[in-house]
């Protein structure tokens, strides 16, 4: 039997899997519709936050008790971070610490720290969750990736307002040059430049921001599918029967060597993605809380 | 007869899809490119700028992406 026969009915399956369904019914007919559902995808995103949250209030503790322990004992190690673990995570910290500084600013960074860091980890840990098998990416299911977009979006458009009232971040959207031209060039290529931006700030960023996390998980994890099929279609004995052919093997070794080179790729797409994300809404922040300087 | 040109529109509209996607992943491809390559040149000439570089190269890349992305969606929506 041809393998190739057999490749559109894994490609659907493939679909079939990637597809938001309830949880506790995998065979389900298609993609959940209506709204209050459990899914596969929010039950992994769930564990996802759990993890983050457990992972640095366990560390925060160690950390207060070795710094009071340190204080009364008069040792040296109140700043050394408490174990590998720790270490680890004080490095994520201040990787997140440094992004906001250096772009939100030195004043206004700080404030920004957990927003950004509840982003960066719990994205990029739902990321790696996605690439264990069975594990669902919360961003690899279109709503989650608006989800989390929408949050971002509203962090931004109301650090905007508040930093600068409502006409003032309106009015910020039109290059301060173009605001100081004559009256006709005011109006017309004001106006102009006000629609583009407006567009563009308040439509474009959420949808690209959503997009991309989604489309970069989503085609992500197709391509592993599709390799892991081939594996699975062209190793003789395995799936179609084939029996030994130097054809079916060389097919099917080659789509193992390219299945854990993609699957190595798509352990760096999941850290770019989330660094990505983070940011992005951190610029977005720091262009709200700037807005009357530009 | 009238069979054979639903099929055909069908046919049309993937390839529609499959153009408008390629078509809008031409110029970010090219722009990205230059991108990365110029942010490669900047560090090369300054090593001691290049957490700054790569920062900045990622905010260029992301923008440059939203055209291709933009027509990522389109795909769907043709």
């Amino acid at each position: 039997m041809n393998p190739l026969d057999l490749l559109p009915g894994k490609i659907e399956e493939l679909v079939h899997e990637l597809s938001v369904l309830p949880y506790n019914d995998m065979h389900a007919t298609g993609p959940v519709t209506e709204p209050f559902v459990l899914t596969n995808y929010v039950v992994w995103g769930i564990v996802s936050l759990v993890v983050v949250i457990a992972l640095f209030v366990a560390v925060a503790n160690r950390e207060k008790k070795q710094m009071r322990l340190a204080l009364e004992t008069g040792e040296a190690t109140a700043l050394a971070p408490a174990g590998r673990l720790a270490g680890v995570m004080e490095a994520g910290v201040e990787f997140i610490r440094d992004m906001a500084t250096d772009v939100i600013g030195e004043k206004d960074g700080p404030k920004y720290v957990p927003l950004l860091g509840t982003f960066f980890f719990m994205i990029v840990l739902s990321n790696f969750i996605g690439l264990i098998p069975g594990g669902k990416a919360w961003g690899g299911a279109f709503g989650g990736a608006v989800a989390l977009a929408g949050i971002s979006w509203i962090v931004f458009v109301f650090v905007g307002f508040a930093k600068n009232g409502a006409f003032g971040y309106l009015r910020s959207l039109v290059p301060s040059g173009v605001r100081e031209m004559a009256l006709p060039a005011r109006i017309g290529l004001g106006g102009f430049i006000f629609l583009l931006e407006f567009v563009s700030t308040f439509l474009v960023r959420p949808l690209t921001l959503s997009v991309r996390l989604f489309a970069n998980l989503y085609a992500g994890h197709v391509i592993l599918g599709v390799f892991a099929a081939f594996v699975s279609l062209f190793f003789p004995f395995v799936e179609s029967q084939l029996g030994w052919s130097a054809g079916g093997v060389g097919v099917g070794a080659v789509s193992l060597v390219f299945l854990v080179l993609m699957y190595a790729f798509e352990l760096f797409v999941a850290f770019i993605q989330a660094y990505v994300f983070t940011i992005l809404t951190a610029v977005y922040i720091q262009s709200s809380v700037h807005a009357s300087e530009h | 007869m009238e069979g054979s040109i639903v099929e055909a529109l069908a046919g049309l509209s993937s390839i529609g899809k499959g153009l408008a996607y390629g078509l809008a992943a031409i110029g970010p491809g090219i722009g990205i490119g230059i991108v990365g390559g110029k942010a490669l040149e900047a560090m090369a000439r300054q090593p001691e700028m290049a957490g700054q570089i790569q920062t900045t190269m990622f905010i260029a890349i992301a923008f440059t992406e939203a055209l291709a992305l933009l027509g990522f969606v389109l795909t769907f929506l043709i």
